[in-house]
């Protein structure tokens, strides 16, 4: 992760107001972020606390009330910071009487990418998502999960530098829900910066470097994944294979040492764990029940 | 056919205008600066009251700048792009069902439009053409009153403004894609209605050999036959047979038809020729002199309302005169020099005091006179016409003519000026009964035009109109929902249509005043030729019109295109060749209307908060 600053917003605040001018919400209050280049950095809060906003006023879909919001160092209404820009809307706002084929080639065609370029790209991006056999079928026939590979496919077209990922696993099963984390890390690998915003907790930890917490339009928390959910006074063991009489002189040792015991067991798996070593166990050996131990 | 406006020559008419208008340019020049500087003022102030005075005043700023700055920045395959997106939706939406409701209504034409008419080709083109006229307002309306608020509803217009692309694109790229489609769909239109047209008009006669009569020269031999056709498509006609048996029957319902002896009493009858035609006229400058001889720049009045056509009386010196110029014996290359003769056309709108003789036509005389003063108005003796009531009647006035004191003279040798001016000369002759006239009455007969070419062109002007729908529809629709925009283009059509009534009213040449005063004379059942009474309230009111409302509307009216006079259907209906200048200037005008109306929508739409 570079220093430079890729996206930054100061004091930025969103007022809506109704048809006479009349204040209806304040959904964003003085926000001060920064991104900096090679980050995922996630936007975390309840619903209604000002993430989307945060996000499509970087995206220049709306006007900030006051203050501003500056991407790759041009104010967010600038169109031209678009061209290194890739962006996942909520929900795949997509033209679903095209193909997955003339979908990537229109937003293709909107960077002004020449015909071979966008070819080449399309082909990648098709087999990257995994909708080689889905190409030329209208997007009004796909599943959720389906359209949501496409549209991160457009976010993509342009090889951008700063992805926009609004909710980016919102409606997707646990298996879409990995490959949408591991396509997050893998871009991250790449070096491109991202901005991603999810009330998901489990998927914002398991991909963000830093976080900033959002409510009712205010900043709460703002810093380091792995630095915030560090809990200072309280270690954690984790050991294989120990016995019995093994696990008494631990809790000897800890007892000595003045210590608490907070718990000493065998740990359980994560339900997502779970299910997907199920259904890899079920592509492996199909028609058989899986025998997960 | 009526010609209200003299149309003038192309660049005449882009750049110095006539002797009331100005030239295209400068006012679309005048009407740009004045939208541009309204949507200035209108912009600072919304800007400055949501950011205050300076900022505002920078915001305003930098989205010019931006804005011209962008304008640079368009990019052909982004708004090709955008126009391919704009067919495929229209396909999406079913636009092919306009093609499908269009060739029911030509299915079931036939059952309302009669063959046996007077001129059966008018009703048929009047017909068709502004059939497709409708349809394709109605689909240009649709498509682009619906397509970006439609993007808006379903937020794909998120992932499009999120990629570089300028709205100006956006806005030129649905125009072009619409247009696209128009075209395909008016081309189709065009090419079933023509071949509709001339299939119905098609029928055929046969000879009936039990009417014909020997026509003897003086010495009495044989030199043809006279006879009539059989009954077909309700009418007869009349035909005239040289000695080999070829010949050519008289006009009918505005078609004749060739007849070829295939020998032993049998002939063939030709399909009708000459039901759609493109006449191309040359005009020329009409005055009059009334009834005392003095010269007037009108005729007298009957009564009409409409004041296109003036009058002259019979039987007395009044005398409708035109004055053609660059008249030459070139007129139609194809005859040989010395059989050449002045195609002159003639439409008399009769009005008769009383009856006369019920059945005969009015008599009246065409005189050819040289302008020239060194000529000291040589005059040709006059020739007679039936006056049928506002029919085309052409003729052939051969160059062999007749001095008033008979002597032989050349019409274009004697009676054309050196100049190449000739003046027309056409008087009534009934005592009591009244010729109509207006400038295109009388014109110099060019050789026909192509007919297909001419129906093109109106196509063309069809065209121009659903472009401008178009153009205003994706305008307004950055800013509007669809049925708002659908609305809004709807009241600009029908504004665009009565805009002259609308500049009528906001120039004050209507009686009634204007909007304030007319809600103020249906409230107190007052017509529109009561003055009102003066009162604070009717001051109010008429004060209100015309300081605030009349004023509006006419810089509106200024901003209206005259979708009456981009109709050409009248040209192709009543046999007339659409000229090219007037082509010309339609498409001119459109694209006006394009550049100026994106201009609009890209800062509406630059200017949106696209995610509110």
């Amino acid at each position: 992760m570079s220093e430079e600053i890729i996206l930054q917003t100061r004091a930025l605040s969103k007022v809506y107001r109704d048809f006479w001018g009349r204040q209806k919400v304040r959904a964003l209050k003085g926000l001060d972020l920064e991104v900096r280049r090679g980050e995922v950095f996630g936007l975390l809060g309840p619903n209604g606390s000002g993430k989307t906003t945060t996000i499509k006023l970087l995206l220049g879909l709306l006007f900030p009330t006051e203050g501003e919001a500056l991407v790759f160092g041009k104010p967010a209404s600038d169109v031209a910071k678009n061209e290194r820009l890739g962006y996942l809307p909520e929900e795949s706002y997509l033209y679903r009487f095209l193909t997955a084929d003339e979908t990537l080639d229109f937003y293709g065609r909107l960077f002004d990418m020449p015909s071979d370029v966008r070819r080449q790209r399309i082909d990648e991006l098709i087999e990257m998502v995994g909708l080689q056999k889905a190409r030329k079928r209208q997007l009004q026939e796909y599943s959720k999960g389906m359209t949501r590979r496409i549209g991160l496919a457009q976010a993509l077209i342009n090889d951008p530098e700063l992805i926009m990922l609004d909710e980016p696993t919102s409606g997707l099963d646990p298996i879409g829900t990995r490959e949408m984390k591991d396509m997050i890390l893998r871009l991250k690998d790449e070096g491109k910066t991202i901005v991603m915003c999810s009330h998901l907790l489990a998927d914002v930890q398991d991909v963000c470097d830093r976080i900033a917490i959002l409510h009712q339009g205010e900043l709460k928390e703002l810093g380091r994944v792995d630095e915030l959910l560090k809990v200072a006074d309280v270690t954690q063991i984790r050991a294989k294979n120990l016995s019995v009489d093994c696990q008494r002189e631990l809790r000897d040792v800890i007892s000595r040492h003045h210590g608490e015991l907070v718990s000493l067991d065998n740990p359980t798996t994560t339900l997502e764990e779970l299910f997907l070593e199920i259904v890899r166990d079920s592509e492996a050996r199909p028609g058989r029940r899986a025998g997960v131990k | 056919m009526v010609v209200e406006q003299q149309l003038l020559p192309y660049f005449q008419w882009l750049l110095t205008g006539g002797e009331k208008s100005l030239g295209a340019l400068p006012s679309f020049a005048f009407v740009f600066l004045g939208v541009a500087m309204a949507a200035l003022v209108i912009g600072f102030a919304i800007a400055a009251s949501r950011y205050g005075f300076l900022r505002g005043g920078d915001v305003t700023y930098k989205t010019i700048s931006e804005g011209l700055r962008e304008l640079l920045q368009t990019s052909p395959r982004r708004v090709w792009a955008i126009a391919r997106l704009a067919i495929k939706e229209s396909l999406r939406r079913r636009v092919a069902v306009a093609l499908g409701v269009f060739f029911l209504v030509l299915l079931f034409a036939n059952w309302f439009l009669s063959t046996n008419h007077q001129e059966p080709a008018r009703l048929y083109l009047s017909f068709v053409l502004t059939a497709s006229t409708y349809l394709v307002l109605g689909v240009a309306l649709l498509l682009s009153a619906f397509s970006l608020p439609g993007d808006f509803k379903t937020k794909t217009i998120y992932t499009v403004v999120t990629k570089p692309v300028r709205a100006g694109e956006i806005i030129l790229g649905r125009i072009i894609g619409f247009m696209i489609v128009i075209t395909v769909l008016l081309a189709i239109m065009g090419v079933g209605s023509y071949i509709f047209v001339v299939r119905s008009l098609d029928h055929s006669h046969t000879v009936e050999l039990e009417s014909f009569q020997v026509v003897a020269n003086p010495a009495g031999e044989e030199v043809g036959k006279k006879g009539t056709t059989s009954r077909d498509a309700g009418h007869r006609h009349e035909l005239t047979l040289d000695k080999d048996g070829n010949g050519e029957t008289t006009v009918e319902n505005g078609h004749t038809h060739r007849i070829e002896s295939l020998g032993e009493n049998k002939y063939r009858v030709s399909p009708p020729l000459g039901f759609i035609r493109a006449r191309v006229p040359q005009y020329g400058k009409l005055r009059f002199i009334d009834r005392s001889g003095a010269a007037k720049d009108t005729g007298i009045s009957v009564g009409s309302e409409w004041t296109y056509r003036s009058f002259i009386d019979g039987n007395t010196p009044a005398t409708a005169i035109w004055t053609f110029d660059n008249v030459s014996d070139a007129v139609d290359p194809n005859v040989p020099e010395d059989e050449r003769s002045l195609p002159l056309s003639l439409i008399v709108r009769v009005f008769k005091t009383h009856k006369g003789v019920i059945g005969q036509a009015l008599q009246g005389t065409i005189q050819l006179r040289n302008p020239d003063p060194a000529a000291n108005g040589l005059t040709s003796e006059p020739l007679s016409f039936d006056a049928q009531d506002q029919q085309v009647d052409d003729f052939n006035i051969p160059r062999k003519q007749y001095s008033q004191s008979r002597q032989e003279i050349d019409l274009f040798k004697d009676l054309v000026s050196k100049d190449g001016k000739i003046e027309v000369l056409v008087k009534c002759l009934d005592r009591g009964q009244y010729f109509g006239f207006a400038q295109a009455d009388c014109y110099i007969r060019h050789p026909d035009g192509s007919p297909i070419a001419s129906f093109a062109k109106v196509c063309v002007s069809i065209w121009v109109q659903a472009v401008i729908v178009v153009s205003v529809g994706v305008t307004i629709s950055t800013l509007v929902s669809g049925p708002v925009a659908m609305l809004f283009v709807v009241g600009f059509i029908i504004l665009g249509f009565w805009r002259q009534d609308f500049v009528d009213i906001a120039t004050g040449k209507s009686y009634g005043g204007g909007p304030a005063e007319s809600v103020v004379r249906i409230a107190t059942q007052a017509n529109v030729m009561v003055q009102l009474e003066d009162t604070l309230l009717n001051n109010l009111v008429t004060g209100f019109d015309k300081y605030f409302a009349k004023p509006i509307m006419w810089a509106v009216a200024q901003t209206l295109p005259d979708f009456r006079s981009f109709s050409t259907v009248r040209y192709a209906a009543d046999g007339y060749n659409v000229p090219w200048d007037r082509v010309f200037q339609d498409v001119t005008v459109c694209l006006g209307y394009v550049v100026g109306l994106s201009i609009i929508g890209y800062f509406l739409l630059r200017t949106r908060e696209v995610a509110k």
